[in-house]
């Protein structure tokens, strides 16, 4: 079943960001030509192509998330200018959905080092 | 910092760098034969999960939660190699890696600081992963999990104390500065088969140990950089436990992965072994003192013993060869 919450995506992002990606990486290496991406994601040569020019939305939380692994980017990056967010993260928001909507908004504005400080990190001890 | 994420550690420096991001992954993979031939490199099976020892306070020992860090689970009849993966900007980290507070590379006890000669650690990307101990130029002894106390371990071969066990890691990333200098250029260039457990878990011990089991093809490459290029003073480390598989289910109350394929299911099944050239990259001598070690088999004959029930020959068949600076599809991955 598809889960992925669709919300506003700043058209042809998504696209435009993976095509940049994609021939940067083609400039290294043949096999990120559209047709070697689509291939190892999956998809027809057509609809990737498709995609980075916005012609279509973007494609599935599955495709997205093979898209980043061949391209080297994160995941949840790539999700966000797709605007989707992972089903992974739906079901950690809908246990505390209050909990975290307000955490959220807390942080919203907070400079990247003072939300690092809540990302739990694993402990050393003694030895 | 160091993140637990996806079954592998994600060492980060943010304050340093933004590409100074390291992943560790802890790779299961079948017990090449210990017949003292050598081997080329066996597949990644997966990653072994990973949990922080916190979450279990309860259910593990008192010491693990006192060394903090995360834990995995193994079986005997597997191995386990790293897989170091840098981002793709490639920023470079020394990595000083033991088993039991035994240094993997040169055999010597826990140290923190960074030694060029004998160098006792090993860069990243340039050396892509590690399976073993290093005994030899050009060769491993495969990491094989032992109960930690049976004597097998490199630990307690050396000190004759099963005292630590498990795997310590300690990675210091090259200094911002250096990397812009070294970089600089480049970055302008880029732009921004399974079986299920059938073993009884009465009785198992929980703790295991790492033993040099079936020797292997790998080169540790020399570190290409200066000294002065490491900075020693953010170093992050942690402490790997490894549970016996058996007892996983207890602590964690999940499952542990199936027990992998022998070597000659493996091979028999047409599967691919792998051989890495770091084409003229500069390769360290091996250390005397892991060249003493007794393999799990060797010991265990002089012991009457039989730690090893499978321990076939095989012959492999399909051999890929994969090169320095691994493109897309270079993967070591196999599937059973």
């Amino acid at each position: 079943m598809y889960h992925v919450v669709h919300t506003t995506y700043m058209k042809d992002e998504f696209g435009d960001y993976v095509r940049q990606r994609r021939e940067q990486l083609r400039t290294q290496d043949p096999a990120f030509s559209v047709r070697g991406l689509a291939g190892r994601i999956r998809v027809e040569p057509s609809y990737l192509s498709k995609v980075e020019r916005g012609e279509t939305p973007p494609p599935s939380e599955a495709t997205i998330l093979r898209i980043a692994r061949e391209i080297g980017e994160d995941g949840d990056v790539l999700l966000a200018l797709a605007g989707k967010v992972s089903t992974e993260l739906q079901a950690v928001i809908r246990k505390r959905p209050t909990l975290f909507a307000e955490l959220i908004r807390e942080l919203k504005d907070q400079p990247d080092h003072a939300v690092l400080r809540l990302v739990r990190e694993v402990r050393d001890g003694e030895w | 910092m160091i993140e637990l994420k996806q079954d592998a550690l994600l060492f980060s420096f943010p304050e340093m760098h933004q590409k100074a991001r390291l992943g560790i992954e802890f790779q299961r993979t079948l017990r090449i034969p210990d017949d003292d031939r050598d081997y080329p490199l066996p597949p990644g099976l997966g990653r072994f999960p990973l949990r922080h020892v916190d979450d279990f306070g309860r259910e593990v020992p008192e010491l693990w939660l006192q060394h903090g860090g995360v834990m995995l689970p193994m079986y005997q009849s597997e191995a386990l190699w790293l897989n170091f993966e840098s981002s793709r900007g490639g920023y470079p980290f020394a990595i000083k890696i033991a088993a039991g507070k035994t240094n993997a590379i040169t055999g010597e006890s826990w140290k923190e600081k960074l030694d060029r000669r004998p160098q006792d650690y090993v860069v990243a990307p340039e050396q892509p992963w590690l399976d073993g101990y290093c005994v030899e130029r050009g060769v491993i002894r495969q990491f094989v999990a032992m109960p930690l106390g049976s004597g097998y371990s490199a630990e307690e071969q050396i000190t004759g104390e099963a005292e630590h066990g498990g795997l310590q890691i300690l990675v210091y990333p090259m200094k911002a500065e250096a990397f812009e200098r070294y970089f600089r250029r480049r970055e302008r260039a880029l732009g921004d088969a399974c079986r299920y457990a059938s073993e009884s878990v009465q009785g198992a011990a929980l703790d295991m140990g790492l033993a040099p089991g079936g020797r292997m093809r790998q080169e540790i490459y020399d570190d290409p950089y200066k000294p002065a290029d490491w900075d020693l003073e953010h170093g992050s480390r942690c402490f790997v436990h490894i549970a016996n598989s058996l007892v996983w289910r207890g602590i964690t109350g999940q499952p542990p992965p199936t027990v992998p394929a022998t070597a000659r299911e493996y091979t028999d099944a047409g599967l691919p072994w792998f051989e890495y050239y770091g084409d003229d990259a500069e390769v360290v001598g091996g250390s005397k003192v892991l060249a003493q070690l007794k393999s799990v088999l060797k010991l265990g004959e002089a012991r009457k013993d039989t730690p090893l029930p499978e321990n076939d020959s095989v012959e492999p068949g399909k051999i890929i060869a994969l090169r320095k600076g691994l493109a897309k599809n270079q993967v070591r991955e196999g599937c059973f």
